[in-house]
């Protein structure tokens, strides 16, 4: 019976090599999870800094949860595109981070890493873009055999995310 | 002689002497460079040697000081860098030499460090004594030149240096150096320091420091080393001899001659080598001399110290004594060691006996002993573990940190033996699928309808295989009768080998068998007696079993033998037919091999079964019978106990009643308690015994079933084989029929089409029909994906010639992600189709009866039916990757399977599924059973492995969840507050605007759901109460879920945003624009003629409450009805009805002849004003005067959404209407006392109602603004008032005015703020593709069209394809099409063909209207069919004008659908018929024509005229109907869609081909009637809640007789008469009122129409009201409802 809020927002990313990006995102929560109200996924709009390389989103999230048990909390898995100009749209990082779960105000920041490729794909992306994606974007948030992927370090996303907890001390969780 | 030898001695000596010299100077001078070198290098690190002078803020101050202190260091350097090459001993000395002079330290160690100062390279010392006395002349004069020249150089060295410093600088800082404080500080700590004389001291200490160099020179070799001839020259504390000198020359002479006093003083205490000094060397006394100016330039710094003199001087002292040089610290090792002793514990490397660690007097215990799982420790080196454990043992507590065996406690070993990382040497191999990561194309997103959740990432990476490879007929059109008893037989014998394969006769009987034997084993084992309970169960269950199998048995051989009978039967019927025919058609030929079986034995086995069964059977019955005689006596005994009881009750109830029970039980089980048997109401009936069955019958039955279903003893088996050996007659020897036949087959081919998604893909080649009906394709269709897969289709379409028809549709099912190519198996599919096909040839046709039989009997209808074998699986790309889409994998899956990384890291995930792998990977592994982290995968093993327990079917995700949750579902369900959020957020309608939910739990009332879960549960039942018409109830139901249906479909066309609907963006004024403007400027100004200008739209989201308005602008009105004169005069007179109404109208006539004269002049015509109703709030303008009245005002309506929602959606569906009400003011004197009458004005106003416009908001809300002339609404019948068409006198305009009946008011309505209408959904809509039927050829030809057409004419309305209201795109010709009207409507009118006519249309008109926009929220215009519509009772003008269209093509008139722009509708259609050369226009909502050229047609443009063969669009310049042409073969004028380059292809029809129309129901239709009446009239004493209602009832019933009249005449015509009558009958009341007409649909709009006529606004005391209400049915429950209201005052 306890409730989460979650309530803030995607404030923008930095350290990419190129800007111009947009941001895909989603709540991913265990099976005790139950969503109240809001969304649990989206997309941003695609920002293209004209002063520095952090591109702004301010993408408002807001989620109502019910839960009846602490499993699966949740975690807020990102992919962060970017878009050409020729509107075309690549894949450049993608990241995940749990929500935190004490109440208040919390700014996160969430590193993101894209699958690195073969060379010849690299240099593919190197001249014509693209590059290689997950073909199941599950692994994002699930680590199993992940070790056996290349990636790359590529920038961070900056979040910031208030908590409120409701009758969580009532089942014995202290926050 | 000796002298001199000794002099040559000497020579030699004083020659290696010069050697030497010459090679130190040289020595010296590298070093001097050295040393400066390093001097300024040093600068650098000025203020390191600053610090102990002063600190940082000091700095600039103390910069002179600095200088001098550098100076004298440099100088010091060379004394220093020459011990630098001695060994580090000397160079402590060499230090303290520095020292020395400051510190005043003893000399001793001077001498001995000049002694040892010597370089190696120096001569070795020479014996002093043996030189000394002899050559000391010489040698001193030598040794006095080389100093000379070694200090001149020197000097010169430093003169240079002093000179390469920035003398500048210098200057400057020396310059200010006196002011700085800290100057004045450090002289007065110099002089305090100089108080104890130590530099003094110090100075006279260095001079006998270099004397006794000399001295010692002289003592040890007799020649100073060049080093320290130099030092001693130049080691000059002086910093500034120079600059001073000039100054002190005087006091230097004093000085001087002081300091040789001094020299000779202390010289003299020195010894007696000085004396020789000085004696021997005279001619050293210019050196001598130089010296000295030296040691005075010294001592001048000494000597006014003493004498206090000058306090500068001192500084360059100073420096010395803030720093002190120490010599480093150190402690020995050992001595450290001892005292670290004392402190420090160094714990041993020795092991801990185990009895140290373990509690006293236990035995360690080792868990792993016992059993207990223990996990592997991290691997510590031993001697650490012995450190710590000796450590810990030295602690308070210390048992505690080890375990029970002894062992410091330990967590397991949490690190991987294995890395997580094993190597990858080939990565693009091995990696599993899930991680795989695909190249993509940075591609643009194509954003058609491609939204397909889940499938965005792979789209255009699936591949579906379909594999056609061929089909059967099972029959078809061309099959000869043959044929059809050919394939009846391949069926039967498939169906027999299919039997024979499975085989479950056998393998029943078998079972069977067994059965009995094992029963048999355990009788036979324990004889009857020794049967426990435990058998006694068994062997009941085995009876039953026993008894199941048998009769499943009995079935299946019963099957068996009917097949192989029918096999025969049809056999036998197909050798028949071919004899007759005499030819043969199929090559199937039946041979049945005959098995012969031993006679006796078999026999023997059929008897044997037969008393098997039998005695089985006989058991059962048995059984039967026992348990039914338990039961029996059972229900005997309560019947007893019921009875005894029944007994005692009665016998004291006297018994009143007896009766004797017949006796008709046992007369063993009966007693003699019958007898007494009463007959009482609630006598439970008597139980019966049952009977035993005869056995005899049992046999008899037995073995008929067995005659039935088996094969008789002896008989031989029969197995039928069915083969194609049989010979086909060829075709030359066939009779014609069956010749046509067959060239019919050979002439058809077929092939298939894959239509995937409703789209066809592709097809495959032709294939001609064989013979057999079996055509072969073979071939598979690689069809790539990006949308997610709905539906395969295969259509089989029959070729003949170039034509093809389809002949049968066969829907694939989607395969499962798993089923991949290769590995699937093919399907059949079986088709069927109901075309009916028939044949003048052999070929039998299909749904044609036939029959085999000569007489025609037994007729058989065949349907074409085959089977369609094809395969439709996932395609396997390279490296074997399925290409299917993803399944919707629940992520929860991945986390369970996580549990068990190392699983799957070593089996891969797809193992954990499979339970061998599993097993054998956790015995190979050998893991630990005891192992908490395994505990998960050792259950599953055990159960997995021991068959006892079932493997779950079902998945749990998370296995803990359970015992970690807080609560449990149901009450997570339960809470109330959650529910309200949930559903809020799924914008539930009843909670969609609730703005805030209760913190709390008890806050939310359960009443919040009420109503939500009533709506729900009454989903399905029909409200009767709310609706007056049941049938409309089931409409407004069926409404409501088509409404739902189409939401859903086009739910993600509302979540397609334009960038339009989220970027509200002024268009940047483009060079055409800004041009225009200018030109704008030079527009002539009419400020008189004011224009009305766009406004800024406004969305929806930033709207609230109060925000919206609604302007109505009323402008003026035409042709107000005038009062009539009150006929006050007249009725005086009249006395009959019939005679007055003669007069009556010879009044009228002359009245309105007196019009002109007299009226305007004495009376008031009208006196009109507008009153507007929106939403139940009402504005009313002033007052005007006149039939024609200019008012010019604004109004301003509130306006509140419905649930505050003011959503664009929410807003469409508004169904409120303005209703904008003409009144006519009047004004009566009730001034009762004459006498007041000069004094007071005492006046009453009534308003009368003249007439209405209804505007829906929503035309408004979807139009932005309504600007016109409409014509009001008035009804037929005004009393009171009458028209006075010729009144407003003659002219051009009143003649076309005349024309057109009824009045008209212009209005101008729009919303303030101007919100922006949903038509971004319309507008999304045109851009989204429907599905359709329609071939693609002609979707692409109208899209062309409409194109063109808008490109053309942008704003003309140009339709081709509409959506019906399945949501399909249809072409619009198909919803033209003749149909019939009511017959009754014909009827009517036998003679008139116009009144008919008019009479169809106001049926039609009759039809209640809905938008489309209020129905279907949003969303587009949806074209019911005309069945539907009638259905429904609901339609929007679209709907009405097809239905109109339809009824006038039907009555064989010349009509066409317009498509066009009407006020106030907006977008509409209307009807044009071309009648008796001219063209007429009809409203089908409102029943009513107009002419081309009538002036208030309400058709504003024309943009296409349809009909069923054609469609037109108006290529014309204007688009007004008065100024266009209607002839539609001018190619000019109209752009006809289907031409001779695209002709039409022959659309059939949507429409039904006939209408039924339901009969008209009288008897509802006066129950309606009554009901309405009802409702109104209390709705009317509802709405005048202070004054008391009367009803005339006189006047009602005169009403009610009045409206069937004119119902009939359409409310026309009657008017004058029906008021005469009225009048007549009511004379002394004053009636105002007038009959209302509506089509029917619900309650709710016709108490809305009657209030918004404010009959019920009368407030006179005496008042009376009249209400008459009829209703009249027409066909398929259309129904008119007449309100007839009038309200009655007397007026004597």
């Amino acid at each position: 019976m306890a409730e989460l809020h979650i309530i803030g927002q995607i404030v923008g990313a930095s350290g990419f090599p190129r800007s111009s990006l947009f941001c895909k995102w989603g709540v991913h929560t265990g099976g005790a999870w139950h969503l109240l109200s809001g969304l649990r996924e989206g997309q941003t709009q695609v920002d293209c800094p004209q002063a520095s390389d952090t591109a702004f989103w301010s993408h408002p999230i807001d989620l109502h949860y019910a839960t009846k048990g602490l499993q699966g909390w949740p975690k807020l898995h990102l992919q962060v595109w970017h878009q050409d100009s020729f509107g075309r749209c690549e894949l450049f990082g993608y990241g995940y981070c749990h929500v935190p779960s004490s109440p208040g105000h919390h700014r996160l920041r969430c590193v993101t890493w894209r699958p690195l490729g073969s060379w010849q794909e690299q240099l593919a992306q190197m001249f014509v873009g693209g590059g290689p994606q997950l073909r199941s974007p599950d692994v994002i948030y699930t680590g199993a055999d992940r070790y056996r992927l290349h990636t790359v370090a590529m920038g961070t996303v900056e979040l910031e995310l208030g908590i409120i907890l409701r009758h969580f001390d009532k089942h014995g969780v202290e926050s | 002689m000796a002298s001199s030898d000794l002099r040559e001695k000497m020579r030699k000596k004083r020659r290696a002497l010069q050697e030497t010299l010459g090679r130190v100077r040289e020595d010296a001078d590298t070093q001097v460079l050295v040393a400066t070198d390093w001097e300024m290098s040093k600068d650098g690190e000025r203020t390191a040697v600053q610090e102990p002078s002063g600190s940082e803020e000091q700095q600039v101050a103390t910069l002179k000081q600095t200088l001098k202190a550098q100076r004298m260091k440099r100088r010091k350097k060379l004394v220093e860098d020459t011990p630098a090459e001695t060994p580090p001993e000397a160079a402590t000395g060499a230090s303290e030499v520095e020292r020395g002079p400051r510190a005043g330290e003893s000399r001793t160690p001077v001498a001995a460090a000049s002694s040892s100062r010597r370089s190696p390279r120096d001569l070795p010392p020479l014996p002093a004594s043996s030189t000394l006395t002899l050559s000391e002349g010489p040698m001193k004069r030598r040794m006095v030149e080389k100093l000379k020249a070694a200090r001149s150089k020197a000097e010169s060295l430093l003169q240079q240096e002093a000179l390469a410093e920035p003398a500048s600088r210098l200057q400057g800082l020396r310059d200010r150096d006196p002011l700085t404080r800290f100057d004045t500080e450090a002289d007065l700590g110099v002089r305090r320091r100089d108080d104890g004389a130590a530099p003094l001291v110090g100075r006279v200490t260095f001079r006998e420091v270099a004397h006794r160099g000399w001295r010692r020179a002289e003592v040890d070799s007799g020649l100073p080393t060049a080093e320290e001839a130099y030092n001693f020259f130049t080691f000059n504390f002086d910093p500034e001899p120079l600059e001073e000198a000039a100054e002190q020359k005087k006091e230097r002479r004093f000085v001087e001659d002081r300091g040789v006093e001094e020299e000779e003083e202390e010289g003299g205490g020195g010894g007696e080598e000085e004396a020789q000094v000085e004696d021997g060397g005279e001619g050293e006394s210019g050196s001598e001399e130089e010296d000295k100016e030296e040691d005075a330039e010294g001592r001048s710094e000494g000597a006014p110290l003493v004498e206090d003199q000058q306090g500068e001087l001192f500084i360059d002292e100073t420096a010395q004594d803030f720093l002190e040089v120490k010599k480093a610290e150190y402690l020995g090792y050992h001595s450290r060691v001892q005292r670290e002793s004392e402190v420090l514990f160094t714990p041993s490397l020795r092991t801990v006996p185990t009895s140290c660690k373990v509690p006293e007097n236990m035995q360690p215990r080792y868990l792993e002993e016992e059993g207990l799982y223990v996990g592997e420790r991290p691997p510590v080196s031993l001697a650490n573990q012995n450190i710590l454990e000796n450590r810990i043992l030295q602690q308070d507590e210390a048992k505690k940190w080890f375990g029970d065996d002894g062992r410091v406690l330990a967590l397991t070993d949490p690190i991987k033996q294995s890395s997580t990382r094993p190597p990858l040497f080939n990565l693009e191999e091995d990696l599993d699928p899930a991680l795989q990561t695909v190249y993509r194309k940075a591609l643009k997103t194509r954003h058609a309808s491609r939204y397909v959740a889940g499938l965005g990432e792979t789209a255009g990476r699936c591949q579906l295989d379909v594999d056609v490879s061929g089909l059967i007929f099972s029959h078809h059109p061309l099959f000869s009768r043959e044929h059809v008893l050919g394939v009846r037989l391949v069926q039967l014998y498939d169906q027999h080998l299919n039997r024979q394969h499975r085989n479950i006769t056998g393998l029943l009987t078998d079972k069977l068998h067994g059965l009995r034997n094992a029963v048999r084993n355990i009788t036979d084992l324990h004889g009857d007696r020794g049967l426990n309970v435990v058998m006694r169960q068994r062997i009941a269950e085995y009876r039953l079993e026993v008894r199941n199998t048998r009769r499943l048995r009995d079935v299946e051989q019963e099957k068996d033998r009917t097949l192989l009978k029918s096999t025969l039967k049809v056999w036998k019927e197909m050798k028949a037919l071919r004899e007759f025919q005499r030819f043969t058609n199929t090559a199937y030929k039946l041979h049945l091999r005959k098995q012969e079986v031993n006679q006796s034995r078999d026999e023997q086995d059929f008897e044997e079964e037969i008393q098997m069964e039998l005695v089985e059977l006989q058991g059962e019955l048995e059984e039967e019978y026992q348990r039914k005689i338990s039961q029996y006596r059972q229900q005997l005994e309560e019947w007893k106990a019921w009875r005894k009881k029944q007994k005692v009750s009665s016998k004291k109830k006297k018994k009143k009643k007896k009766k004797k029970e017949p006796n008709e039980g046992d007369k063993d089980d009966e007693d003699e308690d019958e007898q007494e048997e009463k007959d009482l109401g609630s006598e439970p009936p008597k139980p019966e015994p049952p009977e035993r069955q005869e056995l005899s019958l049992l046999e008899q039955q037995v073995r008929e079933k067995a005659a039935r279903i088996r094969r008789k003893p002896g008989e031989p088996i029969l197995v039928p084989e069915v083969t194609l050996s049989g010979n086909i007659t060829p075709n030359e020897q066939c009779p014609r029929g069956e010749f046509a036949r067959r060239e019919d087959v050979a002439r058809r081919s077929l092939f298939v089409k894959v239509l995937y998604n409703d789209k066809e893909v592709s097809r495959t080649d032709r294939r001609p029909l064989g013979a057999d009906f079996r055509v072969h394709f073979g071939q598979i269709f690689n069809l790539k994906i990006a949308n997610w897969p709905e539906s395969v289709r295969l259509q089989v379409f029959e070729a003949s010639g170039s034509s093809s028809a389809l002949l049968a549709e066969v829907f694939v099912p989607l395969p499962e992600s798993t089923v991949l190519t290769g590995s699937a198996p093919p399907q059949e599919l079986e088709f069927s189709s109901s075309q009916r096909v028939t044949f003048n040839h052999e070929g039998v046709g299909s749904d044609v009866p036939f029959s085999f039989e000569a007489d025609g009997s037994n007729k058989l209808t065949l349907l074409t039916s085959g089977k369609l074998s094809c395969c439709v699986s996932w395609a396997v790309g390279e490296n074997d990757i399925p290409l299917a889409p993803p399944t919707s994998q629940t992520p929860g899956g991945i986390h369970g399977a996580l549990r068990q990384t190392d699983a799957i890291a070593c089996i891969g995930a797809s193992g954990l599924s499979d339970m061998k792998r599993l097993s054998k990977w956790a015995a190979e592994s050998r893991l630990d059973p005891n192992d908490p982290s395994n505990v998960v995968l050792m259950q599953l093993l055990t159960v997995a492995s021991s068959g006892e327990v079932q493997v779950p079917d079902y998945f749990r995700l998370e296995q803990l969840q359970e015992e970690f949750n807080f609560v449990t579902d149901e009450e997570l369900q339960k809470s109330r507050r959650f529910r309200l959020l949930t559903l809020r957020s799924q914008e539930v309608v009843e909670f969609r605007n609730y703005k805030n939910v209760p913190a709390v739990e008890r806050e939310v009332s359960e009443k919040v759901f009420q109503d939500y879960e009533k709506r729900l549960r009454d989903g399905e039942v029909v409200d009767t109460k709310e609706h007056l018409d049941p049938h409309r109830a089931v409409v407004a139901k069926y409404l409501k879920k088509i409404r739902e249906s189409v939401m859903n479909r086009f739910l993600i066309a509302k979540h397609h945003f334009l960038l339009s609907d989220l970027v509200q963006e002024d268009e940047v004024p483009s060079i055409g624009v800004l041009g225009l403007n200018i030109f704008k400027l030079a527009e002539p100004k009419r400020p008189l003629k004011p224009r009305r200008k766009e406004r800024k739209k406004v969305t929806a989201q930033n709207l609230a409450d109060g925000n919206i308005k609604l302007l109505v602008n009323i402008i003026r009105a035409y042709d107000i009805p005038v009062r009539k004169p009150h006929p006050s005069k007249p009725a005086v007179a009249s006395k009959s009805a019939r005679s007055f109404t003669e007069a009556f109208v010879a009044a009228q006539s002359s009245q309105s002849a007196l019009h002109g004269n007299d009226w305007p002049l004495n009376q008031v015509q009208v006196r009109p004003f507008v009153e507007v109703t929106f939403q139940r709030s009402v504005r009313q303008t002033t007052t005007a005067d006149g039939p024609n009245p200019c008012w010019n005002e604004e109004l301003e309506l509130p306006f509140s959404a419905p649930n505050g929602d003011y959503s664009t959606s929410s807003l469409q569906s508004v169904k409120d209407e303005v209703f904008i009400n003409i009144f006519d003011e009047m004004t009566f004197d009730i001034t009762e006392d004459d006498r007041e009458r000069g004094s007071t004005v005492h006046t009453r106003i009534e308003k009368h109602w003249l007439g209405s416009v209804k505007i829906p908001f929503s035309t408004i809300y979807l139009q932005s603004r309504i600007d016109g002339t409409f014509k009001v609404q008035s009804p037929p019948v005004l009393l009171g008032y009458s028209k006075e068409r010729s009144l407003a006198g003659e002219g051009g305009y009143d003649s076309v005015l005349s024309l057109s009946e009824g009045s008209f008011v212009t209005l101008f309505i729009t919303i303030q703020p101007q919100l922006i209408p949903g038509e971004s959904v319309r507008e999304k809509m045109k851009e989204m593709k429907f599905d359709s039927q329609e071939d693609e050829r002609l979707l692409h030809a109208a899209e062309a069209f409409q194109r063109d057409a808008a490109l053309r004419f942008p704003g003309r309305p140009c339709l081709t394809t509409v959506i019906d209201i399945s949501g399909k795109a249809v072409f619009i010709t198909r919803y033209v099409r003749p149909l019939s009207p009511p017959q009754e409507l014909l009827d009517a009118f036998p003679n008139s063909p116009q009144e008919a006519t008019e009479l169809v249309a106001r049926y039609v008109s009759l039809i209640p209207s809905l938008p489309d926009s209020v129905s279907f929220t949003s969303i587009c215009d949806l074209w019911s069919t005309s069945d539907q519509f009638l259905a429904l009772l609901a339609g929007d003008e679209e709907e009405h004008a097809v239905l109109l269209c339809c009824y006038f093509l039907a009555m064989g008139k010349k009509a066409w659908l317009i498509i066009g722009t009407a006020i106030p509708e907006g977008p509409t259609a209307y009807v044009l018929t071309y009648e008796q050369g001219r063209y007429l226009i009809w409203d089908p909502g409102r029943g009513q024509y107009y002419g081309q050229y009538d002036t208030f047609c309400p058709l504003q443009s024309v943009g296409c005229l349809i009909n069923a063969d054609n469609v037109w669009f108006n290529t014309q310049v204007y688009d007004a109907p008065m100024r266009m042409g209607f002839d539609v073969s001018r190619s000019k004028l109209w752009k006809p869609f289907f031409s001779r380059a695209f002709p039409n292809p022959g659309l059939s029809s949507v429409q039904p081909e006939e209408l039924v129309y339901r009969r008209v129901d009288k008897v509802a239709a006066a129950e309606l009637q009554d009901r309405i009446e009802k409702v109104l009239k209390e709705k009317i004493m509802e709405w005048r809640p202070r004054h008391p209602t009367r009803w005339n009832r006189y006047c009602t019933s005169t009403l009610r007789h009045f409206l069937p009249k004119l119902e009939q005449s359409r409310g026309r015509d009657v008017g004058d008469e029906h008021r005469l009558e009225l009048q007549s009958m009511l004379g002394d009341y004053r009636i105002s009122g007038f009959p209302l007409n509506v089509p029917f649909s619900e309650l709710q709009p016709i108490v809305e129409a009657v209030y918004s006529t404010g009959v019920h606004n009368v407030e006179v005391s005496n008042v009376e009201f009249a209400l008459a209400v009829y209703v009249h049915p027409y066909a398929s429950n259309v129904l008119s409802v007449w309100v007839y209201l009038a309200s009655l005052v007397r007026t004597r």
